[in-house]
């Protein structure tokens, strides 16, 4: 039953995608392209122009939705990082560390990307870093061009499913509203509720499968055909002893694995909330890129760190709460130590703050993550009003019509919504999928006894494959920016064909294996 | 000497509209940049004290928030004076600049300012509403400012607006093939 709205709707939609490609900035293409057709619905009087009424209450639930916060934070964090030079750090000392061995600096990508990727998550961002990082080194260690790009590429993305990432973030927000929403529709009135932590849990396990993948393709390359990944002699990065080697992994390697490994930590023990955790992952970042910046002074850094660890061990031997009438002796000492080791993470994260600013660093690293997340948000905020005026056409009701009259039944209509959304993965980028394709049809699919972290962490790895598919997938147009103009286009396009077929590879066993995705939040949360 | 044309005086005006409107949204968005440290700060001093001592600010959780919103609010309009709103740049990337100028103007005057136009529209009596009555948190012990936070809708509204006129003007410069005033010409923007 398809009228005029519904017709209006499905124009506003392919009109969308069209304009997007002029590349006109893709938040107020979304919103405008929807007012237009608001415009045309309204003059046709296909469109009660007074749904638009709600638009403010929208903007102002994105800027009060508590989950959104950790955001800004996480962004803060990848970006302190990566400006500082600790990914950098982490990257060549993981080079050093394995370099003797064939194949290493290419693995060391795949987990490099996924570590640092995890705080940013926008695909260009990531495979920009990690193109101008790594790839200009692979290439003077005479890697196989196809092998160095295919390898950037994917690990560029990864990070976008491996948490804590921003995507997962706001994929997870968009679907705890929608199986709420389902609920709802079902005549359920005590709905059970799915998290961001529920969602970070169930992307660990496919997460990490990917990397094993990419890391056993990798080693599989450099055994079968050695001249593609030749090994680094440690000599040629200034390592001349085990000692020198064994300082460098402490300081440049151990710590960022640290931090990101309690960051995610906290969030999957239950500990903390994305927000709570991306707090104290900004503030580590700062403390190691005030260490980076000046590793000779770094005695209030180190106080910082230890104090920071001290209180939490305190925290977890002793009840540290002063709201009660009466505190025991020994609590109250506690109480005390906690609070001097307070002042210590205070005097550490002040000189850090200077520090970082008297390089300069800080200025540029408030500026970035201010961009960033203003780019993010405006996404959002103009994905709302497209999502309003595709409700308002009534298009909503249709496509849920549409998926549950396939024949076929659940599988045909989670096929569907793949395949689209790997279409549309061409030509949007994550957030905007999220924003304005999720919340049509996830509440359809939840309606049908779907998993909501399964079809969370399918809809992540199905985008993920869309941004490394050639010729359209955009990662791949992010690289060829990047990439020296010795390398061609073709290359980067074959590098990037095997880890898809391990991406697809990855999709069929998580379809067939949805315990991939569900077990581990259900052993932690229950 | 020339003398100078009806025709470059309001190119020169149009050039000088430009610059005031870069300088502004560099000035706002390199000022509320900073916001993000005090965020940070105030949320990791809120998880100390929750989780540590016990003691909860339904206050300083809400400062978190209306930090938060201000970040990316006030910073739209700078983002997009630096070229950070992000485009699906296939095709744009490999345009000519006039090509790219065309985009963006026609994006300037079809979708951008309508939409800015049409969110001020809709948001004030919204905002009006949250005024009369100095609207505040839900909380007791919230920060009674909600009129306030609900206002940023109205300037986020204006201050893209303002910068895409200027957005505007530069395109319509290179589309006319017109030439700067002396000292007149917006420097490139740095990359995000």
């Amino acid at each position: 039953m398809i009228g005029l709205p519904e017709v209006l709707a499905i124009l506003m939609f392919v009109a969308a995608c069209g304009f997007l490609l002029t590349g006109f900035p893709v938040a107020f293409t979304l919103a405008g392209s929807a007012l237009l057709f608001a415009g045309i619905g309204a003059a046709l009087g296909a469109f009660d122009p007074s749904f638009l009424g709600a638009y403010p209450q929208r903007v102002f639930g994105i800027m009060t939705n508590e989950v959104l916060i950790a955001v800004p934070l996480f962004v803060f964090m990848g970006v302190m990082l990566e400006r500082s030079k600790v990914a950098q750090d982490l990257l060549d000392t993981m080079g050093a560390l394995f370099g003797p061995l064939r194949g290493v600096l290419g693995i060391s990508v795949s987990i490099v990307g996924a570590l640092m990727a995890a705080s940013t998550g926008i695909v260009g961002a990531t495979v920009v870093t990690m193109g101008l990082l790594a790839l200009p080194t692979m290439l003077r260690r005479g890697y196989d061009p196809k092998l160095a790009c295919g390898s950037i590429c994917a690990a560029g993305t990864l990070g976008q499913i491996i948490p804590p990432s921003i995507v997962l973030v706001l994929l997870g927000d968009v679907i705890s509203a929608s199986y709420q929403a389902a609920q709802l529709e079902q005549g359920i009135f005590a709905p059970e509720s799915v998290s961001v932590a529920d969602l970070f849990a169930g992307a660990l396990l496919p997460g990490l499968t990917l990397v094993g993948l990419y890391i056993l393709y990798q080693i599989t390359v450099a055994w079968l055909i050695p001249k593609s990944s030749p090994p680094i002699p440690r000599e040629s990065l200034g390592i001349d002893s085990s000692a020198t080697l064994l300082s460098r992994v402490l300081v440049a390697l151990v710590p960022p694995i640290a931090l990101v490994v309690a960051v995610l930590g906290s969030i999957l023990a239950g500990v903390a909330t994305p927000t709570e955790a991306a707090a104290v992952g900004a503030i580590g970042a700062l403390l190691l890129a005030g260490h980076r910046l000046d590793p000779g002074r770094s005695r209030a850094i180190v106080v910082a760190t230890l104090s920071l660890i001290g209180v939490l061990i305190l925290t977890a031997v002793l009840d540290l709460r002063v709201t009660r009438d009466t505190i025991p002796t020994q609590d109250l000492a506690g109480v005390v130590a906690a609070s001097i080791l307070c002042l210590g993470v205070a005097w550490g994260t002040i000189v850090a703050l200077f520090r970082v600013y008297g390089v300069g660093v800080l200025t540029d690293v408030v500026r970035s993550t201010a961009r960033i997340t203003s780019m993010v948000f405006v996404i959002v905020i103009g994905a709302q009003l497209f999502s309003l005026v595709f409700r308002g056409f009534g298009g909503d009701d249709m496509v849920h019509d549409l998926l549950s009259g396939l024949p076929g039944g659940v599988f045909a209509a989670v096929l569907v919504v793949m395949v689209v959304m790997f279409l549309l993965g061409f030509f949007l980028d994550f957030i905007e999928i999220i924003f304005v394709v999720v919340p049509i049809v996830a509440p359809v699919l939840l309606q049908m006894d779907v998993s909501p972290v399964w079809l969370g962490i399918m809809m992540a790895v199905n985008l993920q494959t869309s941004f490394l598919t050639p010729p359209f997938g955009f990662s791949l147009f992010y690289l060829r920016g990047v990439a020296p103009k010795e390398v061609a286009t073709t290359q980067i396009y074959r590098g990037a064909v095997p880890f898809v077929i391990i991406q697809i590879a990855c999709l069929a066993l998580l379809a067939l294996v949805p315990g991939l995705a569900t077990w581990l939040p259900k052993a932690l949360f229950g | 000497m020339e003398p100078i044309s009806q025709r470059d005086l309001s190119v020169n005006a149009l050039a000088a509209l430009a610059r005031n409107i870069d300088a502004l949204s560099e000035f706002v968005g390199r000022a509320i940049s900073w916001i993000i440290l005090p965020m940070v700060l105030v949320q990791l001093t809120v998880v100390l004290m929750r989780y540590v001592f016990g003691v909860g600010s339904i206050m300083m959780q809400e400062s978190v928030v209306y930090m938060h919103a201000t970040l990316f609010m006030m910073t739209a309009g700078y983002t997009l004076l630096h070229n950070g709103h992000v485009r699906i740049d296939i095709l744009y990337r490999e345009a000519s600049a006039r090509r790219k100028a065309l985009v963006d103007l026609g994006g300037v005057i079809v979708f951008l300012l309508p939409v800015c136009v049409l969110t001020w529209w809709v948001a004030w009596p919204y905002v009006a509403t949250a005024w009369s009555v100095l609207e505040g948190s839900r909380e007791t012990s919230g920060i009674p400012a909600v009129f306030l936070l609900k206002t940023l809708i109205l300037v986020f509204a204006a201050l893209v607006a303002i910068q895409s006129v200027s957005q505007a003007i530069r395109a319509g410069f290179t589309l006319l093939g017109l030439k700067w005033p002396e000292g007149g010409k917006p420097r490139e923007p740095e990359a995000t």
